[in-house]
């Protein structure tokens, strides 16, 4: 197995590189997992406000306890520049005064000049403590006009005013289902693009430097059998492949939170089927020998490109027919499909996600065709060259 | 009697209409250090390749050890070893680890190949240089490393195609001695170049192509036999009488003369005192002379003789 120990050796030189796609990959999939299970809670939010009492009157200090139930109150001095510092810093959201004669005012029915206050333009605090203020204000107002009391048009305003209302977060319904949610088939839907970016990166330029003009012919020479030669390049390819798939898979399960169950080894049987097919497209690529910068420029412009196209970083129901016309002609299209399918985004149906496993797997039997076909042409455009190069010699 | 461990009958490959290699023949003994000389393009690597069974020819035969060489005869492959102008190692193995790799090829058992590598290592002096990665390797160690990934095996058969293209005279030298230790150590050697100095120097035997055909064969001796030139006797002088100039043009063996530049050209062939002769009619003409000097032929005027183009020529 000298080949393959040669194989391995050089994978592991070219293992860095694959790597920090996977890495990253992983860390952003971390970090879009929580991001999703945030949307999915709602949490009353508490403002920081400060209150300036100049009127110091049972009704404004009554408004200045309400205000530290519903929000927290802090604390700092009663000076200008402290307090537009302490709002540019975000220390406090909003600075209230009530005005001196609050309370006279206030029990007159007059709603003009209560409150004077400190605050950042277009600022979400500003909004919501102007609507409290007219709400507070108003209510009172109300219940004096009703014949209460002051006091009790307070107690009753803050009784109103603390009626709340349960809040639960519903989301749009994207599909998903029991073993296969949407944010599992999101991890799953961005797969492509690192399988491309990983295998391009190594394979690649490991079947290049295997197959290299000088070393090729020392290897030939030997007396290595050629399907064994062949065979052993297979195998290496093949465990890296299946290594950089089986982690993936795993790390999604811990990314899940749960074993792969029901419908979720169809993504799983799906992201192998693509993986045989990224594996065919690294060897039809190098097969043309690309220096490592065109290899470089090929891996983007492949997993890039087919990420833009196939619905793997932009959603298929936002593309364009156009777009998705041309994207049928690529593997990563199908596999979109399937996993978009598996995942309830777009109707189950057993049969179509054959189909697309089967439609990838024709991707991959066609690029091994291409493969033979472009090392046969090779083979006899070297017999050609030669043959131009001695005729030029001999006339 | 020497065993044959080459023999090439009748081959022909043609590419197209291109008549590569024409009813080629060759004989190789085992211990010579046997040179394919002819210019580029005159059939030494495409007569290597078909040797090789890489190439697939349309007439004839070869026979290696004394056994039909096919694609598939991996008993005979094991026993050759091949060196190339271009340097085939990996980038990303190390030295030992490059060596041990296209030794694996041939040698299975760990232990075995181990000593057959630090043989290698030792034979071309590139033992502080075994945890290295060729980029780190200067030409001339680069060098050392390919002949050592070819030679590993310890093949009874090396073919060099070529390996001093391109390479410093220091390390030239160095390659032209480790060919003749390989040789001294049994191996047999099929030397291939466009150098006639370094095929002059090292060959036993010579075997001379051009347009796919055998043109010469034999010794440097034998081949330098085959031509009129014996002797080129050169003269600097400042003037040559038209009278003196035909009277040593007259000389006995004289086959052929010329002044250009002030250096007088005497190309003689065969018989003794040549030079005893052209000095009395300088003499004997009251002309005065600079440096006088004797050239033996080469394989290169062998060539211009037997082709009518020099070998310089053909190469540019």
């Amino acid at each position: 197995m000298q080949v393959f120990k040669a194989m391995l050796r050089i994978i592991r030189k070219r293992l860095p590189s694959a790597m920090i796609y996977i890495v990253v990959f992983v860390v952003i999939s971390i970090l879009v997992t929580n991001a999703s299970t945030k949307d999915n809670k709602f949490e009353v939010t508490k403002l920081d406000i400060c209150v300036f009492d100049e009127d110091d009157t049972p009704e404004s200090r009554a408004l200045t306890d309400f205000i530290g139930k519903i929000n927290d109150i802090a604390e700092i001095e009663n000076n200008r520049d402290v307090i537009i510092d302490s709002l540019y810093y975000k220390r406090v959201n909003y600075a209230l005064i009530i005005n001196k004669g609050y309370a006279e005012k206030l029990a007159a029915g007059e709603t003009a000049d209560l409150f004077g206050s400190y605050h950042l333009d277009e600022s979400y605090s500003v909004v919501y403590m102007g609507q409290f203020l007219d709400e507070y204000i108003t209510s009172v107002t109300a219940y004096l006009t009703m014949g209460k009391p002051i006091d009790e048009a307070i107690s009753c305003t803050e009784e109103t005013l603390s009626q709340h209302t349960d809040v639960d977060m519903l989301r749009v319904d994207k599909g998903g289902n029991s073993h296969y949610s949407v944010d599992f088939a999101g991890y799953f839907q961005y797969m492509p693009y690192i399988l491309i970016a990983a295998i391009f990166t190594v394979i690649c330029q490991v079947l290049v430097t295997m197959n290299k003009k000088d070393i090729r012919y020392r290897t030939n020479c030997s007396c290595m059998d050629s399907s064994k030669y062949t065979f052993q390049l297979i195998i290496g390819s093949g465990l890296f492949v299946i290594a950089v798939w089986f982690m993936l898979v795993i790390i999604g399960a811990v990314l899940n939170g749960e074993m792969y169950m029901g419908r979720a080894w169809y993504a799983v049987i799906n992201s192998f089927i693509f993986s045989v097919v990224v594996t065919a497209m690294a060897v039809f690529v190098s097969s043309f020998e690309p220096k490592e910068n065109v290899l470089n420029i090929i891996t983007q412009v492949l997993s890039i490109g087919m990420s833009f196209l196939c619905g793997i970083f932009i959603p298929m129901e936002v593309l364009s027919d156009g777009v998705l016309s041309a994207a049928r002609f690529l593997p990563a299209y199908w596999y979109v499909r399937a996993n978009n399918m598996i995942a309830d985004i777009t109707p189950f149906s057993f049969n179509e996600v054959v189909q697309c496993y089967l439609i990838q797997l024709g991707f991959a039997v066609a690029l091994i065709l291409l493969t033979l076909l472009v090392r046969k042409v090779k083979y006899n455009s070297a017999a050609i060259s030669t043959n131009v190069k001695k005729a030029v010699v001999s006339d | 009697m020497e065993n044959t461990v080459v023999k090439i009958q009748d081959l022909v490959k043609r590419y197209g209409d291109l008549i590569a290699l024409d009813h080629f023949s060759l004989e190789i003994k085992e211990g010579e250090i046997f040179g394919l000389l002819g210019p580029n393009g005159s059939g030494k690597t495409t007569t290597i390749n078909c040797l090789l069974s890489l190439l697939s020819f349309d007439k004839g035969r070869i026979e290696i050890f004394g056994k039909e060489m096919t694609p598939v005869s991996y008993d005979i492959k094991k026993d050759i070893g091949i060196i190339m102008q271009n340097v085939a190692v990996f980038d990303e193995l190390t030295v030992y680890e490059n060596i041990d790799y296209f030794c694996g090829l041939y040698i299975k058992d760990k232990n075995k190949r181990k000593k057959c590598i630090d043989d290698a290592v030792k034979f071309v002096g590139l033992e502080d240089f075994v945890k290295f990665y060729p980029k780190k390797l200067s030409g001339g160690l680069l060098r050392r490393l390919n002949i050592a990934c070819g030679i590993a095996h310890k093949p009874k058969l090396i073919i060099l195609d070529e390996p001093t293209v391109a390479v410093d005279p220091q390390s030239r030298n160095r390659i032209l001695e480790g060919i003749q230790e390989l040789n001294k150590n049994g191996a047999t050697i099929i030397y291939t170049s466009h150098y006639m100095e370094e095929v002059e120097q090292i060959c036993t035997r010579i075997s001379i192509m051009d347009k796919g055909k055998k043109v010469a064969e034999g010794t440097k001796d034998e081949l330098k036999r085959m031509i009129k030139n014996t002797e080129t006797i050169i003269i600097e002088l400042l003037e040559l009488p038209d009278k003196a100039y035909r009277e040593i043009a007259s000389l006995p063996h004289v086959y052929d003369s010329k002044f250009e530049n002030g250096k007088l050209s005497v190309y003689c062939s065969g018989g003794k005192h040549n030079l005893t002769r052209v000095l009395e009619v300088l003499q004997k003409n009251e002309l005065g002379f600079g440096r006088v000097y004797t050239e033996l032929p080469t394989l290169n005027d062998v060539f211009l003789e037997i082709t009518g183009t020099a070998l310089r020529d053909k190469e540019d």
